[in-house]
C-alpha cells in the first residue's frame, strides 16, 4: 500500500525587539540569566502589560508577507495552564482574533512551485527558560515575556522536503522583515510539526504525531522522513499510529516518544481583562506595511537582475548580514558579480578559516570594492586581487593600493593592440623562431612568449600573449 | 478634640499655618491605630512613617493632601512593606515596586502609615475572611455587627477618625458598601480613571481603586491626587485630570436624577425608606428633578450571578501566579504538580478554594458558553440598560444597602429580593466602570446607613457637585466615630 503524508507546521518566532512584548525590559542583549527581566515578567502581583508596539508592527509585516488578512482591532487571550515556566499562571496570546489569517506563501520543490495555506498568525509572549538538573531545576526570567509570532499552516504540506522548504521561507520573511534572528539551532526559531499518514486516496486523515525539539532546518527534513517511514511501518504491519507528542533525537535520525496525548488540554481561554481592545488605524497598517525592509524573494530578484547565479544569490542572502555586506559593496563596482565572487570564495574561504562570522569581518565592503575595481579597471588578474585582498585582511592597516606596491604588483597589459607591439618586436628579433615553429617545433612558442614577456617586463598577461602570438604565427 | 478630628481641609490649613506638624499628625495617628480593637491593620509601619513625616517641614499651600497621613488596604503594591492581602498564601511577600497610587500619594508628600485588613484577596463582602479574622464596625464597640467588606480596615481606620482618608478597592461594591456600614463617603471613580499597576487583581474588568473619606471635598482631592494616565497601565485613560472639587458649592438646579424604583421597592426597612424619601424632597427641593425610573427586574436579579460568574472566573486565572514556586511559601512536593497542590492547599481558605473552582468551572471548554460567555453578554445588557438611563438623567440615586451592618450571626437569604437586588445592585457601577459615590444618610440604633450617586463616565466632577449638595443637606459631613454628628434628613 502507498501512503501519503500530510504535515503541518507551527513555527514560534522569537521577535528580536528592544524590549519585550508587554514589558519595558529589554530583550535579548545579555546572556547573563535573570539580567533582562521587569516585575511583569516575574508575575508579580498586581502588574499589567502594556502592549509593545513594535513586536504588532513586525507581526503585521510579516502577516502582510504571508499574504494574509490582517485584523484592524487587536485582542488578547489568557491562557491558563498550571506550569513551573509560566511566571503569571497564564500566557497572554491572541487565541480568539489572530492578527492575521487566511494567507499563503509559495515553495519551489523540484523546480515546481507549491502553495502552501496558512491558517493564522498571532502574537503571544514566550515563558521562562528551565534548566533541569538531577535534583532541581533553575529558571530564567530572561526569556519569559519576549515576544513570539506563531506561524500555523495548513496540512498542505507533503514530504519532508516541503516541510524543510516551508520552514525557510518563514525563516526568509522574518529574518528579511526585521523580526527575528531566525535561528533553529538558538532556538529563535522553533517549529512543532504534526505528521500522519494516510493511504492515496483516502480523504480522512490518519492519527497525527507532533514533533517537537527540532533544532535545525536540515532536522525537520530528516525528522519527518523518519516519522513517514515509522509510521507506514506500524500500519504495514497491522498496528495503529498512536496519538502522542515525539523529540527528534538528532544522535540517532530518529524520532522519540515524549508523551502520550490523552484528551487535549483545556486552556479555559478568556479575553485579557488588562488590554482593552485596540484599534489599528488604516494608516498604522499601511506604514508598517510600507516602511518593512526588503525581503528576501525582493532582494534576490534583484540580485539575479544584477547578474548573480540563483545559487549565488541564495549564498550571500542565507546570511542577512552578508547580504547588506554586498549591497553595500556591490554599488560601488562596475558588476556586482565580481564582488559577490570575491565575497563567496575569497571572504568566505577567510571566515571559515578563521572560524568567524561576516559580523566579525573588519575589513569594510568599501574597501573590497576598491580591490575589485582593481580587477574590474586597474589591470590585475583576480588572482593578484585576491594576493591584495589576503595582504589587507592580514594587516588592516594598509590600504589596497600600498598592499598592492609592497607585494610589487604591476598591472597586466591585456590591451591586444599593445600586446601585439612586444610580439611584432620578439618576432622580429627573431626570425629563425618562426621558422622552427613553421616546422613543427612547439617549443618556439614557449621561448616567443618568453620574450614577449621580456619585452614587456612581464606586464602582459601570458596566457593572452601565447594565443595572439600563435594567431599570428598561423598568419605569417 | 485633636486635628486628626477635623475636616481634611481644616487639617490641611494647620498644617500651613504650622499649627500642627506633620510628625505630630502622624505620631498621633499611629497611637490611635495601635490604641484601636477594631483588627483593622496588616501592618503599621511606624518608623517609615516618622521618618518621612520628618523630612515634611516645608508646608506646600496648594496641595492639600501635603503631611496628611493616611493606610492603604493590604492589596496595594508597596515596595519593601510586606503586603499579603490578607491571605497567608502571601505571608513574607514583599513587593519590589510601589503601586501607581501609592506612588502618587509619596510624590503629594501623603505619609503613608501602614496597611489595612481586608478579606482575603479582596474576595468578599463581610469583613470576615481575612486571615487576620473579622475586622469589627468602629460603630459597635460590642463587636456583634459587621463592617462590610472587602475594604474592612481602611473602612474602620477613617470611620475612627484615625486618618482622614484612606485607600481601598472596589470590585462589586467593596468601597462603597463599608462606607454604608461605616457612615463614610465611599468614592469608586470611572474605570480607567485611576491606574490599577499595583493592585493586586480580583478580576480586572471590574477592580477600581476607590477610597474612603468623611467628606467629599476630601474625595475631590484626593482623586486629583490620583487620577490620570499611567504607562503602567494601558487601560487608564488619557483625559486630561480636572480640578474635582471646583464646583462643590455650585447648585444642582435642574440636574436630572433617576432613582431607580425596583430597588428602592425592595429595601423593607421603613426607617431607611423614610429617610431615602425624604431625601429625594430635599434634592428636589434644591431644583434637581427626581423621578423614580424602573430598571428591569429580572436585569437586577440577575446581577449577583452575573458578577460572580464573571469575577470567579477572572480571579483563578489572577491568582494563578500563587502556586509555591512563583510566590507562597513552598511546602514540599516530589513534583511541581504537586508543590503547587501543596503550596495552594495550605494558603488559601476554603472560601477562595469555592471561588476558584466556580470560576474555573465557568471557564471550562464545555461550560464557557453556557456560563461566562452568556454571563459576559448578560453583564452588556445590564450596561446598555443604565447607560440608557443615564442618557436622560444626569445620576442614578439609589439607598446603597438595605439597612445597616448585618450581624455577623445573620445568614442571608440568598435568593430573596431584598438580597439579590437591595444588597447586590452597587456592582451595577462596576459592570458598567462607571464613577460612583456612597455617602451617609441616617443612623439606625448608632448604626449608620448610606445612599449612593451613578454618574456618566468621566463625570466625576459632576458627581462630586451633587454629592457635594447632597452633603449638604444630610448634615453629616465630617461624622465619625469620634465625632458623631446628627443626620437632618
Amino acid at each position: 500500500m502507498n501512503f501519503e503524508a500530510v504535515i503541518g507546521l507551527e513555527i514560534h518566532v522569537e521577535q528580536k525587539t528592544k524590549s519585550k512584548m508587554f514589558s519595558a525590559a529589554p530583550d535579548g542583549f545579555s546572556h547573563e540569566p535573570n539580567t533582562e527581566i521587569a516585575p511583569l515578567d516575574m508575575g508579580y502581583p498586581g502588574t499589567m502589560p502594556v502592549v509593545n508596539k513594535q513586536a504588532v508592527i513586525n507581526a503585521i509585516r510579516v502577516a502582510n508577507a504571508l499574504h494574509m488578512t490582517i485584523d484592524h482591532t487587536l485582542y488578547f487571550d489568557r491562557k491558563n495552564y498550571f506550569y513551573s515556566d509560566l511566571p503569571k499562571g497564564y500566557q497572554i496570546t491572541q487565541q480568539n482574533r489572530p492578527i492575521g489569517k487566511n494567507g499563503y506563501v509559495d515553495i519551489e520543490v523540484d523546480g515546481k512551485i507549491k502553495r502552501i495555506r496558512i491558517e493564522r498568525i498571532h502574537m503571544e509572549e514566550d515563558t521562562c527558560k528551565q534548566l533541569h538538573f538531577m535534583d532541581y531545576t533553575l529558571l530564567d526570567y530572561n526569556r519569559a515575556g519576549v515576544p513570539l509570532v506563531e506561524i500555523v499552516s495548513l496540512p498542505d504540506i507533503r514530504s519532508g522536503t516541503e516541510a524543510m522548504k516551508y520552514a525557510e521561507a518563514i525563516r526568509n520573511i522574518v529574518v528579511y522583515s526585521g523580526t527575528s534572528d531566525g535561528k533553529m539551532e538558538e532556538g529563535s526559531l522553533r517549529c512543532d510539526t504534526n505528521v500522519s499518514i494516510r493511504p492515496i486516496g483516502q480523504e480522512a486523515f490518519g492519527t497525527k504525531v507532533e514533533i517537537k525539539n527540532i533544532n535545525s532546518f536540515k532536522n525537520i527534513e530528516a525528522a519527518i522522513d523518519y516519522e513517514v517511514r515509522r509510521q507506514s511501518e506500524l500500519l504495514l504491519s497491522g498496528e495503529p499510529v498512536r496519538q502522542e507528542t515525539r523529540r527528534f533525537d538528532e544522535a540517532s535520525g530518529r524520532t522519540v516518544l515524549m508523551r502520550v496525548k490523552s484528551d487535549a488540554v483545556d486552556y479555559k481561554y478568556f479575553c485579557e481583562p488588562n488590554i482593552t481592545p485596540i484599534k489599528l488605524s488604516d494608516g498604522f497598517v499601511d506604514e508598517a506595511i510600507k516602511t518593512c525592509p526588503e525581503l528576501f524573494d525582493a532582494k534576490k530578484e534583484r540580485y539575479l537582475k544584477a547578474g548573480l547565479s540563483s545559487t549565488d544569490a541564495e549564498i550571500i542572502l542565507a546570511e542577512p548580514k552578508m547580504a547588506a555586506y554586498f549591497e553595500e559593496g556591490a554599488a560601488k563596482v562596475v558588476a556586482a558579480k565580481d564582488f559577490a565572487n570575491f565575497l563567496i570564495v575569497e571572504i568566505n574561504g577567510y571566515l571559515n578559516k578563521k572560524n568567524e562570522t561576516i559580523a566579525d569581518l573588519q575589513l569594510k565592503p568599501e574597501t573590497l570594492a576598491e580591490i575589485v575595481l582593481l580587477q574590474e579597471k586597474g589591470g590585475l588578474s583576480h588572482k593578484q586581487c585576491a594576493d591584495i585582498l589576503n595582504k589587507v585582511l592580514e594587516d588592516p592597516s594598509l590600504t589596497p593600493t600600498a598592499a598592492k606596491e609592497s607585494l610589487h604588483i604591476v598591472a597586466q597589459v591585456s590591451d591586444s593592440g599593445a600586446i601585439m607591439g612586444f610580439i611584432n618586436q620578439a618576432l622580429e628579433a627573431n626570425p629563425q623562431s618562426i621558422v622552427d615553429f613553421k616546422a613543427g617545433k612547439d617549443r618556439a612558442l614557449g621561448f616567443l612568449v618568453g620574450q614577449v614577456m621580456k619585452l614587456s617586463h612581464g606586464k602582459v598577461n601570458p596566457a593572452e600573449a601565447s594565443r595572439l602570438l600563435k594567431e599570428e604565427l598561423d598568419k605569417r | 478634640m485633636n486635628y486628626l478630628d477635623q475636616p481634611l481641609k481644616e487639617i490641611h490649613e494647620a498644617l500651613v499655618a504650622k499649627k500642627v506638624t506633620p510628625l505630630e499628625l502622624t505620631e498621633e495617628a499611629l497611637k490611635r491605630a495601635k490604641e484601636n480593637k477594631d483588627n483593622a491593620f496588616e501592618l503599621i509601619d511606624e518608623e517609615g512613617a516618622k521618618a518621612f513625616a520628618k523630612t515634611l517641614t516645608e508646608p506646600e499651600k496648594d496641595n492639600p493632601l501635603w503631611g496628611i497621613p493616611y493606610f492603604a488596604k493590604d492589596n496595594f503594591s508597596t515596595k519593601g512593606l510586606e503586603t499579603t492581602a490578607s491571605s497567608n498564601i502571601l505571608v513574607g511577600y514583599v513587593p519590589v515596586y510601589d503601586a501607581t497610587v501609592i506612588a502618587k500619594l509619596k510624590e503629594k508628600k501623603a505619609i503613608m502609615l501602614g496597611k489595612t485588613t481586608l478579606d482575603e484577596l479582596a474576595m468578599g463582602g463581610t469583613g470576615t475572611t481575612g486571615h487576620k479574622g473579622k475586622t469589627f464596625n468602629p460603630y459597635d464597640p460590642k463587636h456583634e455587627h459587621m463592617i462590610g467588606g472587602s475594604s474592612c480596615g481602611s473602612a474602620a481606620a477613617v470611620a475612627s477618625s484615625i486618618v482622614p482618608f484612606a485607600l481601598g478597592s472596589d470590585t462589586g461594591d467593596s468601597v462603597r458598601k463599608p462606607a454604608s456600614y461605616a457612615g463614610l463617603v465611599g468614592m469608586k471613580p470611572t474605570w480607567g480613571r485611576i491606574s490599577r499597576y499595583g493592585l493586586f487583581p480580583f478580576a480586572p474588568s471590574l477592580d477600581h481603586v476607590g477610597y474612603f473619606t468623611r467628606d467629599v471635598y476630601a474625595a475631590s482631592v484626593v482623586l486629583d491626587a490620583l487620577a490620570g494616565r499611567d504607562p503602567h497601565d494601558s487601560t487608564s485613560s488619557d483625559k486630561p485630570v480636572e480640578k474635582y472639587e471646583e464646583d462643590l458649592a455650585k447648585p444642582i438646579k435642574g440636574m436630572k436624577i433617576a432613582v431607580l424604583k425596583e430597588i428602592v421597592d425592595s429595601i423593607t426597612d421603613k426607617e431607611l425608606r423614610a429617610h431615602f424619601d425624604k431625601s429625594v424632597e430635599a434634592l428636589r427641593k434644591e431644583g434637581a428633578v427626581v423621578d423614580f425610573v424602573s430598571f428591569d427586574r429580572q436585569l437586577l436579579e440577575s446581577c449577583y450571578a452575573t458578577y460572580i460568574v464573571i469575577s470567579c472566573a477572572e480571579a483563578t486565572s489572577n491568582d494563578a501566579n500563587l502556586d509555591g514556586i512563583k510566590f507562597g511559601p513552598y511546602r514540599g512536593g516530589k513534583t511541581y504538580q504537586e508543590v503547587m497542590y501543596n503550596a495552594r492547599t495550605a494558603g488559601f481558605s476554603e472560601l477562595i478554594k469555592r471561588r476558584f473552582v466556580i470560576g474555573s468551572y465557568c471557564l471550562m471548554r464545555e461550560n464557557q458558553e453556557e456560563l461566562f460567555l452568556r454571563a459576559q453578554r448578560n453583564r452588556a445588557k445590564i450596561v446598555e440598560k443604565v447607560n440608557e438611563i443615564l442618557k436622560d438623567y444626569d445620576f442614578i440615586y439609589v439607598p446603597a444597602a438595605p439597612g445597616p451592618a448585618p450581624l455577623f450571626t445573620k445568614a442571608s437569604d440568598k435568593l430573596s429580593d431584598e438580597y439579590l437586588i437591595a444588597d447586590n445592585h452597587l456592582c451595577l457601577g462596576n459592570f458598567a466602570g462607571l464613577p460612583s459615590i456612597t455617602l451617609p444618610l441616617c443612623y439606625e440604633n448608632g448604626l449608620p446607613i448610606g445612599i449612593n450617586f451613578m454618574g456618566r463616565a468621566f463625570e466625576e466632577k459632576k458627581l462630586f457637585q451633587v454629592a457635594s449638595a447632597y452633603e449638604r443637606l444630610s448634615g453629616l459631613a465630617e461624622a465619625s466615630v469620634l465625632d458623631p454628628k446628627e443626620a437632618l434628613l
